[in-house]
């Protein structure tokens, strides 16, 4: 229990400094303009701005609060979106949809906006209770890892990424192993072999994986943006109706809403299910718990624990996916990949050494998640109306906008035509892989992950001098390895049968 | 040509290919340790031929064509990015910012005027945000003096 307090008042120490303050606030305010605005979300904003604060020559904890704000604040915009036009703003926001949208319609818009973050903010509040509590744990198990356990453990990751993810893991690991094999570009670092350079100076170093995470995902998305061209929407918030939600509302969605954040970060802290799988499956559960027993329950026609369910889950999943990053080093989500990949900028590799080597990093960050959580909350409710109206910023003047920001943060790094190039190119290799529904997160997460994979591979191997063996030796290996193959067989095989148990239904009928 | 996923399964073949070529010869002039730097990029390759090969037999998954003119709009914009690339450091940030965002902002279906005031307000607010107010340093290009 000391443990705790001592993590909580080095946290606090550190979010408390006004820097710290003013930038969570503001990558709060930018983070839900980005849930906002269709076509961006959380891992936009954040790799949008990595490039952008390191070279603001941010300090590391700052620049990690600063992602981190953006990252919640989108899980707080996209549900705005979602209610007030049926639209998700971000993918974790589809669920609040179903009966968030019915709500507004029956004139309940500002209730369920200020509702939904009501929900929000104690499913974020619950998960930053349960990282307090598992992080240290999993940290201290996880410092005897060595080299094939890490090995294993981020085959895992990626085995738990893809098959999650898709409809088609055939696809996910394709996009794994292209972004394994972008890493492995530039000087190996054992041997001083250069390799797929092609004497290009400019790769020597390898590609930066900003250059790739921009282009995947800022120049593509606009890419497909300009496939359909939508006009600027301009919406009303009603006006004249309560703004707040009443005591009784929030007692009548109260478990529910306890429930959701404890299934969300139970479901975030795996790698791989985020924020989208965990509001899902809680608006599912919700439904199943309350319709056997309350037969007023109107899900999908505006019922208020129907809203609350997936927005408690999809922010206490999107922190609960910040242990594994912070705790092995190993992110289960793009966006924790890119994060992760920030902090390889400041040549910080997180992971349970971090805990002792820099505690101020990792309880300055969860200290301003909570912060943060609360500044979102606060600013949620009285300024939506300003968050909803920058709806109504026209493509036309919105998309240069996020091109020339992405452009300015490449640039940022090396200062080099040559990125930029590079950049474009990603881009347009983005653009069809997306079309062909190659899913982008597992090639983040290869991009981040690829070093420290391949350097753990042949460290392990050295030990044994080349016998593989070493990977399947350990308790720890074996009990990873045995998890890789469920996580890989479970979930599509779950995926199958449903599908064909589906298909007799129809078959029947 | 429609995209569909045995189109993709020949892409990952040639880029397994690719990768095989180019990586076959990698050898470490001394080497301390039993793995070389060919093999991981090796193990790689195999993994992709083989995603490649399930694609190209499986086939399937046709992409909906995309809606007429939006491949040369896409195209457009394309082009208009490389070239802002490549003039970027040359022409300085304000001018190639204001350019592209004129193209882009013209392929969004912004009117003439509007999108041309946009898009020279683009490029000096967003150069005075980020190089003289965020200490995030941009070219001035051609611009120089002036700025």
């Amino acid at each position: 229990m000391s443990a705790l307090l001592d993590h909580l008042s080095i946290g606090f120490g550190v979010a408390f400094s006004w820097t710290n303050l003013l930038v969570a606030a503001i990558g709060s305010f930018i983070g839900t303009i980005v849930g906002v605005l269709p076509g961006l979300g959380p891992i936009n904003g954040v790799a949008m701005l990595v490039p952008i604060a390191f070279a603001m020559q941010l300090p590391p904890e700052t620049a990690l609060i600063l992602l981190a704000a953006v990252y919640v604040g989108a899980e707080y915009g996209g549900r705005i979106t979602s209610i007030l036009i049926n639209v998700p703003g971000e993918a974790a926001a589809v669920m609040t949809t179903m009966d968030g949208y019915p709500l507004a319609r029956q004139g309940l818009a500002s209730v369920a906006l200020s509702l939904s973050a009501w929900a929000s903010f104690i499913g974020s509040a619950i998960a930053i209770f349960g990282i307090l509590l598992l992080a240290p744990l999993l940290a201290g198990w996880a410092i005897a890892f060595g080299p094939a356990e890490y090995f294993v453990l981020m085959v895992f990751a990626f085995c738990a990424l893809t098959s999650l993810l898709g409809e088609q893991p055939v696809k996910g690991i394709l996009a794994a192993m292209v972004g394994l094999s972008i890493s492995t570009i530039g000087v190996d670092a054992n041997s001083g072999v250069y390799r797929y350079t092609f004497d290009i100076p400019n790769l020597a170093d390898g590609m930066d994986f900003v250059v790739v995470v921009i282009g995947l995902f800022a120049v593509a998305e606009m890419m497909q943006m300009l496939e359909k061209l939508l006009g600027g929407v301009s919406i009303d918030v009603p006006k004249s109706e309560r703004k707040l939600f009443n005591f009784k509302e929030l007692a009548f969605t109260w478990w529910t809403t306890v429930r959701s954040g404890v299934l969300g970060f139970c479901i975030g802290v795996l790698p791989g299910a985020g924020a989208s799988v965990a509001s899902a499956v809680a608006y599912a559960n919700e439904k199943k718990i309350t319709e056997g027993k309350d037969p007023n329950a109107k899900f999908g026609r505006g019922d208020l624990r129907g809203l609350a369910a997936p927005e408690a889950a999809n922010n206490s999943a999107a922190m609960g996916s910040f242990i594994p990053m912070l705790t092995l080093g190993v992110p289960g989500s793009g966006t924790t990949a890119v994060m992760m990949g920030a902090l390889t900028l400041y040549n910080i590799t997180p992971g349970p050494v971090l805990f002792d080597a820099q505690p101020q990093i990792v309880w300055g960050l969860i200290a301003s998640l909570f912060i943060a959580n609360v500044m979102l909350f606060l600013m949620n409710v009285p300024l939506v109306r300003v968050f909803a109206s920058m709806l109504s910023i026209p493509p036309w003047l919105l998309v240069p906008g996020i091109l020339a920001t992405s452009f300015i943060g490449v640039y940022a790094l090396n200062g080099t035509t040559f990125d930029l190039m590079l950049m474009v190119g990603v881009g347009l290799i983005g653009y069809f892989l997306r079309k062909m529904d190659v899913p982008m997160a597992p090639m983040v997460l290869g991009v981040v992950l690829g070093n420290m994979m391949e350097q753990n591979l042949r460290r392990a191997l050295s030990i044994t001098n080349g016998d593989l063996a070493i990977l399947f030796q350990s308790g720890i290996t074996i009990g990873l390895w045995v998890a890789a193959v469920l996580v890989a067989v479970v979930p599509p095989y779950w995926r199958y049968r449903t599908r064909k148990k589906r298909e007799n239904l129809a078959a029947q009928a | 040509m429609t995209l569909n996923d045995r189109l993709l399964g020949v892409a990952a073949l040639v880029f397994a290919a690719f990768l095989t070529w180019f990586g076959h010869d990698l050898e470490a002039p001394f080497s301390y340790e039993p793995v070389g730097p060919k093999a991981f990029p090796l193990l790689l390759a195999l993994i992709i031929a083989l995603c490649g090969l399930r694609l190209v037999f499986k086939g399937g998954n046709d992409v909906e064509a995309n809606p007429p003119g939006a491949n040369l709009r896409i195209a457009s914009m394309v082009a208009a990015l490389a070239a802002y690339a490549f003039f970027f450091q040359w022409l300085g940030f304000v001018i190639s910012t204001a350019l592209m965002s004129l193209v882009v902002g013209k392929l969004f279906g912004g009117g003439w005027l509007k999108t041309a005031i946009g898009a020279v307000l683009m490029g000096i607010g967003l150069f005075l945000a980020f190089d003289k107010g965020l200490d995030v340093v941009l070219p001035a290009g051609i611009l120089g003096d002036l700025l």
